[in-house]
């Protein structure tokens, strides 16, 4: 016998015998402890994301290039097809900007969705393999949809500038808790969806006709003030408030009026058209961020309690 | 037979199980559409299956635990328990130090990424920072005789280079639990001597080692203690000659 094997096996005595979890999984148990867990496992979470990102243009030759050339032609298609063709630009000054901006900002609520909804199925392999927290893949989707939607919201910025708007003031702080409602949102859901799409594959489908549909429930190529100002979904109306419920809706406003600085109501333009100014942004935006950050937080941690309760059977049902 | 390492005397317990037991529910349906038409009969459209039933096993450090039965016995889910990989369905199951798993093949490598890459993931899996790999990297290509296959996608690997790969990262990690589960017979001749060697220095080190094997002879040269399954019950828990000629009676039967 070793000195090796004596020193392993004083080690090993020292340690406490950790019980492996069994049985369905309690809802209510370790929060923390799960989030201390995943919180060890961040070096992985990283080469999780970088590897998505490599991922989606892998094989390609232009590669990472790729996320910049796709932002880049839709601004330019919206300015000259949608802007300066179509016309769109005479209701909305700096159309191109407009739709720019809700571009991004959606961009990256239907980036989360679509990816993390795949994302437990496509590393069956590992999760059939070897144990980890498993909240890490649909974690990893998030963070990448992230790190994606930095580099199209850089392009905004450019553009911003190119368009001649300076990009800073006292409103563009309204970017922050935009994009902080989407990442609540989109990573709860994340983990709902990713873990739901294991049992039914059907979810994915769902989720691919929802984004969609959810496309045309928030203002990203239309106006909020042709909805406020218009007379079926106007302000006051039980459709009205029904719209602004969705907490999409909300983040994409406050976005388009960190970003988008001709709605403020200065422009002469805006003046003249029949809708009152104040239908720009809904009255109480504020509070309406606050509100959705504070919901989505709650619905983020019944989101995970669904996750951690659905993931122990994983690996025998992929 | 081989001399074998004697067992520490009052090892400590590394592995622990009572009532144990493993239910598969076998759904038939996936999709939506046959949810819906079959709803409420539901139950039916289930099938039940016990592949492990009431384990209740002991390990104690530095043991190599041979696990041998037919096919479908329940060898593979009993290591994904103890592994973590699977929940149990009832009973406790407990464990301490640091565990390193080859099951089956495939060993859990993403086939888009190079051997590299994989390696770096892997490790991070198992817990190693990115600092201690780096250290390691050289180390563990070595081992794996892999070469300048490192750099290519794993996707075009050959199921050996697979299996060195994956044996060379589980070992680097300096395992207190190995769990091998049949992996080893993809290799060729040389690199099993090699296994076999590490996993005889493993011993020498005190790991403790659960090996599922069809080979008798490999089971006879490393094991000392056999564990057999039958249809997910324990019917044999000794020494390896009693063991190898319990699972043969059982196949008579
Ligand atoms: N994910 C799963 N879902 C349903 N049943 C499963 C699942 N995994 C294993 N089983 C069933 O459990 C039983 C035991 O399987 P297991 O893989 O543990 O057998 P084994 O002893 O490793 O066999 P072999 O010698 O062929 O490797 C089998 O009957 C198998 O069909
Ligand atoms: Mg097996």
């Amino acid at each position: 016998m070793t000195d090796i094997a004596r020193q392993r096996a004083e080690r090993l005595a020292a340690q406490p015998l950790i019980t492996l979890a069994s049985g369905p999984g309690g809802f209510f148990r370790g929060t923390i402890n799960d989030l201390r867990e995943l919180w060890k496992r961040r070096e992985l979470q990283g080469i999780l994301v970088r590897r998505e990102l490599k991922n989606r243009y892998k094989d390609s030759a232009l590669g990472f290039l790729w996320t910049l050339i796709k932002p880049i032609t839709m601004l330019l298609v919206y300015y000259f097809a949608l802007g300066q063709i179509l016309g769109a630009s005479r209701n909305t000054p700096e159309y191109a900007i407009f739709v720019f901006a809700g571009l991004t900002i959606w961009g990256l609520y239907a980036d989360i969705l679509t990816s993390s909804t795949m994302s437990i199925l496509q590393n069956a392999a590992l999760i059939k393999k070897v144990y980890m927290p498993r909240e890490v893949f649909p974690l990893a989707s998030v963070g990448s949809a992230l790190l994606n939607f930095c580099i199209q919201f850089g392009v905004l910025l450019v553009a911003m500038i190119v368009f001649g708007q300076v990009p800073v003031n006292w409103d563009s702080l309204y970017i922050i808790p935009a994009v902080l409602v989407v990442a609540i949102f989109g990573t709860a859901l994340a983990l709902v969806l990713s873990a739901l799409n294991v049992y039914l594959r059907d979810v994915q489908y769902l989720v691919d006709v929802m984004v969609v549909l959810l496309f045309w429930a928030s203002p990203v190529v239309y106006a909020f003030r042709s909805v406020a100002g218009s007379d079926a979904a106007g302000v006051g109306t039980w459709l009205y408030q029904l719209y602004l419920l969705n907490p999409i809706t909300i983040a994409v406003v406050a976005f388009q009026r960190g970003t988008w600085l001709h709605g403020h109501g200065v422009e002469t333009s805006l003046a003249k058209s029949h809708i009152p100014l104040s239908h720009n942004y809904p009255a109480d935006l504020d509070l309406r961020l606050i509100i959705a950050i504070v919901v989505g937080l709650v619905f983020l941690w019944f989101a995970h309690r669904l996750f951690t309760r659905l993931q122990g059977n994983f690996a025998q049902e992929i | 037979m081989a001399a074998k390492i004697p067992v520490l005397k009052d090892a400590p317990l590394v592995i622990r199980m009572a009532g144990l037991s493993k239910r598969f529910v076998i759904r038939k349906e996936k999709s939506l559409k046959e949810r819906i038409v079959n709803f409420g009969r539901s139950n039916k459209h289930k099938d039940d299956f016990l592949a492990l039933h009431d384990l209740n096993l002991e390990i104690h450090a530095g043991q190599t635990v041979g696990l041998i039965g037919h096919n479908g016995s329940g060898k593979s889910t009993l290591l994904k328990v103890i592994g973590g990989i699977i929940r149990p369905t009832t009973g406790v199951i407990q464990r301490r130090g640091q565990i390193a798993a080859l099951l089956e093949l495939g060993a859990g490598f993403h086939p888009d990424l190079t051997g590299r890459e994989n390696i770096f993931m892997n490790g991070s899996i198992l817990g190693l920072t990115r600092k201690q790999l780096a250290g390691k990297f050289d180390e563990i290509v070595e081992f794996s005789g892999i070469g300048e296959f490192i750099e290519t996608q794993v996707k075009f690997y050959s199921s050996g280079m697979y299996v060195r790969l994956a044996f060379a990262i589980a070992v680097s990690v300096d395992p207190d639990i190995l769990l091998v589960d049949e992996v080893l017979a993809v290799g060729d001749e040389a690199f099993q001597q090699k296994c076999m060697n590490k996993i005889r220095q493993f011993q020498q080190e005190g790991c403790t080692i659960v090996l599922v094997s069809h080979s008798a002879e490999q089971i006879r040269e490393m094991c000392d203690r056999v564990i057999v399954l039958d249809h997910g019950n324990v019917i044999f828990d000794g020494n390896t000659e009693n063991g190898l000629s319990a699972l043969s009676t059982s196949f008579e039967e």
